[in-house]
């Protein structure tokens, strides 16, 4: 599909948790790969495995939940 | 089984004149052999068409959800369990059913006994154990215990969980030795081999539906293939599609499917669709050490929280 | 369960991952974000699930 071998992975972060720690990690200049592409939920609760399988029909290599 | 149907016509008159309840569903003779109908008694000379066969495949769970009125229930062993998880889950109170269990001597493959006879089977007659299938041109007896369905073959609760009459004596249970030996063959594939068993399994796939029309656990006034803002799933025949639709509803079973076999008894493509909740079935006992529908008081493991909880996978 | 199915479906295991990060844990998520990137790209590009692909 894309020209470019590189790998996608759809990150699906909660708003307290893990999207406040890609924040900081943000902030703070760490370093993290740039495959991981995030959607932010409104908390891991609101996660559904549709969306998974959504994020792989749209062409995802993996998917990551995180709270 | 015909001391079976006076039992059940008896109780379904007497419930029905007494008025204690206003309608009995149970299954009526089909307009083919080897086929019973879900049939709604609401007279007591209508009770009198309700009769029990080798055939019950349906599962009768499914046309109690959200109904108002006091409701007589006939429910083999499989049946009684959606009828727990129904309560369960609020789809209808306790108080208005009267359940008539039927211990269950296991239902037979339809599909499977038309292979036994070069032409169409035009009758088939029950005395105990025995069935006599014959066609225009030839007749056989074959033993139930024989050409039972998978799903029967592998059950092993084939009494009622929960009842308010019982017919007949309680049967034995069933002891396998290796009861997950079909979902362990497959875990047992690789990655590909696993993923092009399931594009064959679901080759003949028509997306019409019947199966999950035919689920007790299926009853969400919107499926979510039929959602269309936004469309998780397209709708035609394309293979992802079919696969994202399985997939998907297999897992609403999760916890839930009590392997009745009904999604399979009305597939018209004769598709194993039990691949996939088998595999739920045997992960919700080694993880939760659950078995669907046997306790009103439990609730389902995926919708509880144990501190216990199995959380290895997540790091 | 889910990922369990899908693995039984023949999903490598590696593409859905799970985690559990505060929002205080600015390496851990640095570092998790790694290892995950790194198992998927491991597997490569995905061909299962995606529309389009058959
Ligand atoms: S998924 Fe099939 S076997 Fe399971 S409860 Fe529904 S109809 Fe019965
Ligand atoms: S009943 Fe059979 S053909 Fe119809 S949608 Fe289900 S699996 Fe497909």
């Amino acid at each position: 599909m894309s020209e470019t071998k590189q790998t996608k992975v759809v990150s699906f972060l909660c708003n307290w948790c893990s999207y406040g720690a890609a924040d900081l990690a943000g902030v703070s200049r760490m370093q993290y790969p740039e495959n991981i592409r995030v959607i932010r939920i409104p908390c891991t609760g609101r996660m559904s495995p549709k969306f998974v399988l959504s994020a792989f029909r749209e062409g995802a290599d993996g998917v990551w939940v995180s709270g | 089984m015909e001391s079976y149907i006076e039992q059940i016509r008896t109780l379904a008159v007497d419930l029905l004149k007494s008025g204690k309840v206003d309608v009995v569903i149970g299954y009526r003779r089909g307009s083919v052999p080897m086929a019973t109908v879900p049939f709604m008694a609401r007279t007591p000379e209508q009770a009198k068409q309700l009769t029990w066969d080798s055939h019950c495949t349906l599962n009768l769970a499914n046309y109690l959800t959200n109904r108002q009125e006091k409701i007589g229930i006939i429910a083999k062993g499989c049946d009684s369990r959606n009828i727990v998880n129904h309560i369960v889950e609020n789809k209808i109170n306790r108080d208005q059913l009267h359940i008539i269990g039927v211990p269950c001597k296991g239902m037979v493959n339809p599909k499977e006994l038309q292979t036994l006879l070069d032409d169409e089977i035009i009758s088939c007659a029950e005395t105990g154990s025995t069935l006599t299938i014959a066609s225009s041109q030839a007749e056989i007896k074959i033993e139930r215990e024989d050409h039972l369905r998978n799903n029967c073959s592998l059950c092993t609760h084939r009494n009622p969980v929960i009842y308010d009459d019982l017919v007949g004596e309680a049967v034995e249970e069933p002891v396998l030795d290796d009861p997950f030996k079909d979902v362990n063959a497959i875990e047992a594939m690789d990655a590909d081999e696993k993923w092009n068993y399931f594009d064959d399994l679901l080759d003949g796939c028509i997306r019409c539906y019947a199966c999950r029309n035919a689920c007790p656990l299926c009853y969400c006034p919107t499926c979510f293939v039929d959602e269309s803002d936004p469309q998780w799933v397209g709708k035609g025949q394309n293979d992802t599609d079919i696969k994202t639709f399985h997939f998907l509803r297999a897992f609403h079973c999760a916890g839930r499917c009590t392997d009745c076999g009904a999604c399979e008894a009305a597939c018209p493509m004769d598709i194993h669709v039990r691949a996939f909740t088998r595999k739920l079935i045997k992960d919700s006992k080694e993880l939760f050490g659950w078995e669907a529908g046997m306790d009103i008081s439990k609730r389902p493991p995926l919708d509880t929280f144990a501190p216990d909880d199995p959380n290895d996978f997540i790091k | 369960m889910m990922a369990n199915l899908l693995e039984h479906m023949g999903m490598e295991k590696d593409r859905v991952q799970f985690s559990w990060i505060s929002s205080a844990e600015a390496t851990k998520f640095a570092t998790v974000a790694r290892e995950v990137a790194q198992s998927v790209e491991a597997l490569g590009p995905n061909t299962k699930f995606v529309k389009g692909s058959d």
